[in-house]
């Protein structure tokens, strides 16, 4: 409860100060460049809980815990709901700089595979009516599509380079300005908490849930 | 030399509960039946034995002169003919014996296999498609199929369905067999498939 | 009737074995139904020539014909294997035979000879649309060479990515459209490199060290083995 409401208002001052503290950066249209605050830490989570899923897959293989299970599954659906905002959210921000909303950037490429990946492990999980086989296929799945993932980073800027501002708004760069740095780094933080909180909220579902349908899977 | 054991074991069906804590020794020689009403779980107890279903609870273990087989190594040790296993369609009769012989690594003597056929009665079919067999004759060739490894365990769910006469004839003369040189488990609810076995589970008690 | 043993074989089987004989069941039943063949062959032939018919090979531009061209044959060659691919296991799913196969071969060898089965239908539909695509477009290719290497080690690529998934829709519902939904995203690494080093040998640049066929390589050696990996978890209850 505590956390819930801290999280909250962590939010809320990363939400002013994303508009009121830092200043616009040089070189992008009017306000745009304050989309950093959001976007990036969308794609992050995006990211972050791919690699979670991915790593509940594998341990719920190893396993059989159906904890794992729903946390693998907890991540996939919010990955999915943070790549639709960092696409979303992204277009926008094409579309104001770069003139189209969708420009197949290699990053916007691989956000488009990535919700491909996710589409078909849902498809997967509705089309298995066995309980225990949807669980493995799932795993499977998960892992058969992370093991592609170093062949895309790999293929995927071959094609065309990169629209996406690298140095400006790059917080390794030192020329990122240090008031932007402190509200990014803050902004980072809260939705790796947002993401925790739902994450958590979301098994919690699942679990209840389980407890309706048998869950002889236990005993596995 | 071989013996099986069956220790606590429990299944689900989704969430109906077949059999609980059930657990059976066999010996070499021995042949056990197992009967229940319809959906008691008779062929899931055989299909649990043979490794194609997870028990929920529970193990079944194969020995070989009080050594363990491991789990993966089962299948040359068990043959199994069933309803719900099917053989090759489009393949003659004499087809499917041979990719099953391959398949298993033993030599395929087509003498051999001819004369099997002759014995199930199958020899003027056994160059045509198993598609227009039937099912009495498909019954029989599964049944020759189960065997073609010599498995010490043999485990057959209602072995007599769609069978004559001289088609029970072969089910006698297979678990005789099997009888001195191995084991073997039957589900049935036939009074003369029950008969042949020494022991007898009910499933619906 | 003869009374004695039915028989006193007891066999000893390698993986390869196993698989080989897996393979050729599956070969000698295709030729008898044509299942697989006829649903790959028909899908890539009827691209081909709406492709070949609605472009020809004057509308693009000859600057422009090297990538678009290996877009086009690449396009073909995927959706045509993703059309078929899974039929084998569908059709041991359907049959029913396969607890049968389940209990006389090992996990791995089915597999393997699933793998090899796919492989010689992709074989098959390479050497039928491949040339005739070159034919029909009038495909100027300046190092063969690369190019078919480039189409060979892409062809194991949609071997090793799809067959495992075969396996996982066949015990689901649903099966035909979930088969290129999952298979899709895995291969598109494979198909963005293929195109690339298709255009490449097309062009006649960058060449050197041939890349893409490395990449292709690389992704047919890590499918295969993390396939082999998982598989059994997927065959096995």
């Amino acid at each position: 409860m505590i956390l819930k409401a801290m999280l909250s208002i962590w939010m809320a001052v990363i939400i002013v100060a994303a508009f009121l503290y830092t200043e616009a950066a040089v070189g992008f249209p009017g306000e745009t460049s304050r989309i950093l605050f959001f976007h990036v830490p969308q794609a992050w989570v995006a990211t972050l809980s791919f690699l979670v899923s991915m790593i509940a897959s594998a341990t719920y293989l190893a396993k059989r815990n159906l904890k794992a299970d729903y946390l693998a599954q907890s991540a996939a659906e919010l990955g999915f709901l943070f790549c639709v905002l960092a696409t979303v959210t992204g277009s926008i921000f094409a579309k104001a700089t770069w003139g189209s909303f969708w420009n197949w950037d290699p990053r916007e490429t691989s956000i488009v595979i990535l919700l491909m990946i996710y589409g078909a492990y849902f498809a997967l999980r509705s089309a298995v009516p066995d309980p225990e086989r949807k669980r493995v296929f799932a795993a499977v799945y998960s892992i058969l599509a992370f093991t592609t993932v170093p062949f895309l980073i790999f293929v995927v800027p071959r094609i065309t380079a990169s629209l996406h501002p690298e140095n400006t708004m790059n917080p390794t760069q030192p020329g990122m300005d240090p008031k932007t740095l402190k509200v990014f780094l803050g902004s980072l933080l809260a939705y790796t908490g947002l993401f925790v909180w739902m994450l958590r909220l979301k098994m919690r579902i699942l679990r209840l849930e389980g407890l309706k349908e048998p869950r002889f899977g236990d005993f596995i | 030399m071989y013996s099986l054991s069956v220790t606590n074991l429990t299944k689900y069906y989704s969430s109906t509960l077949l059999f609980k804590d059930l657990s059976f020794r066999l010996n070499p020689g021995e042949v056990l039946a197992i009967i229940g009403w319809n959906g008691s779980g008779k062929s899931t107890l055989l299909r649990i034995i043979a490794g194609l279903v997870r028990p929920s609870c529970g193990r079944v273990e194969m020995f070989c002169k009080n050594a363990p087989i491991p789990k993966e190594s089962r299948r040359q040790f068990i043959g199994m003919a069933a309803p719900a296993l099917s053989l090759y369609e489009e393949l003659t009769a004499l087809e499917n014996m041979e990719f099953f012989c391959r398949v298993r690594g033993i030599a395929y003597d087509r003498r051999n296999c001819l004369n099997i056929m002759e014995r199930i009665g199958l020899s003027e079919q056994a160059e045509k498609m198993c598609r227009n067999y039937s099912s009495g004759m498909k019954q029989r060739l599964k049944l020759v199929q189960a065997i073609l490894h010599n498995p010490p365990l043999l485990l057959l769910d209602e072995p007599g369905c769609n069978l004559d006469s001289k088609g029970m004839k072969i089910v006698e003369d297979i678990i005789s067999d099997q009888r001195q040189f191995g084991m073997a488990v039957i589900a049935s609810n036939e009074r003369r498939e029950v008969d042949y076995a020494d022991r007898v589970i009910n499933l619906s008690k | 009737m003869k009374g004695g043993r039915w028989t006193t074989q007891t066999g000893s089987s390698t993986y390869l074995s196993e698989a080989i004989a897996i393979w050729l069941r599956d070969l000698r039943i295709e030729f008898r139904t044509r299942y697989a063949v006829n649903a790959i062959l028909m899908f890539a032939v009827t691209t081909l020539v709406a492709v070949s018919f609605s472009i020809g090979s004057f509308r693009i531009e000859a600057s422009e014909k090297p990538f678009l061209y290996a877009v086009l044959l690449w396009i073909i060659l995927v959706f045509s294997a993703l059309s078929g691919l899974s039929r084998s296991f569908v059709k041991e799913e359907e049959a029913g035979t396969m607890d049968a196969l389940r209990l006389s071969a090992r996990p791995q060898a089915v597999f393997l000879g699933k793998l090899f089965f796919n492989l010689t239908l992709l074989g098959a539909l390479e050497l039928i649309i491949v040339p005739s695509f070159i034919l029909l477009m009038k495909y100027e290719i300046e190092y063969p060479g690369f190019f078919a290497a480039m189409i060979i080690s892409g062809g194991f690529g949609l071997g090793a990515g799809t067959t495992i998934v075969a396996a996982m829709i066949a015990q689901a519902s649903a099966r035909g459209a979930l088969f290129s939904a999952l298979s899709f995203p895995l291969l598109l690494p494979l198909m963005i490199t293929a195109i690339k080093g298709c255009e490449r040998a097309a062009i006649g640049m960058g060449t050197a060290g041939w890349a893409e066929v490395k990449i292709a390589v690389a992704y047919v050696m890590i499918m295969m083995v993390v396939s082999l990996f998982l598989f059994p978890l997927v065959w096995e209850e």
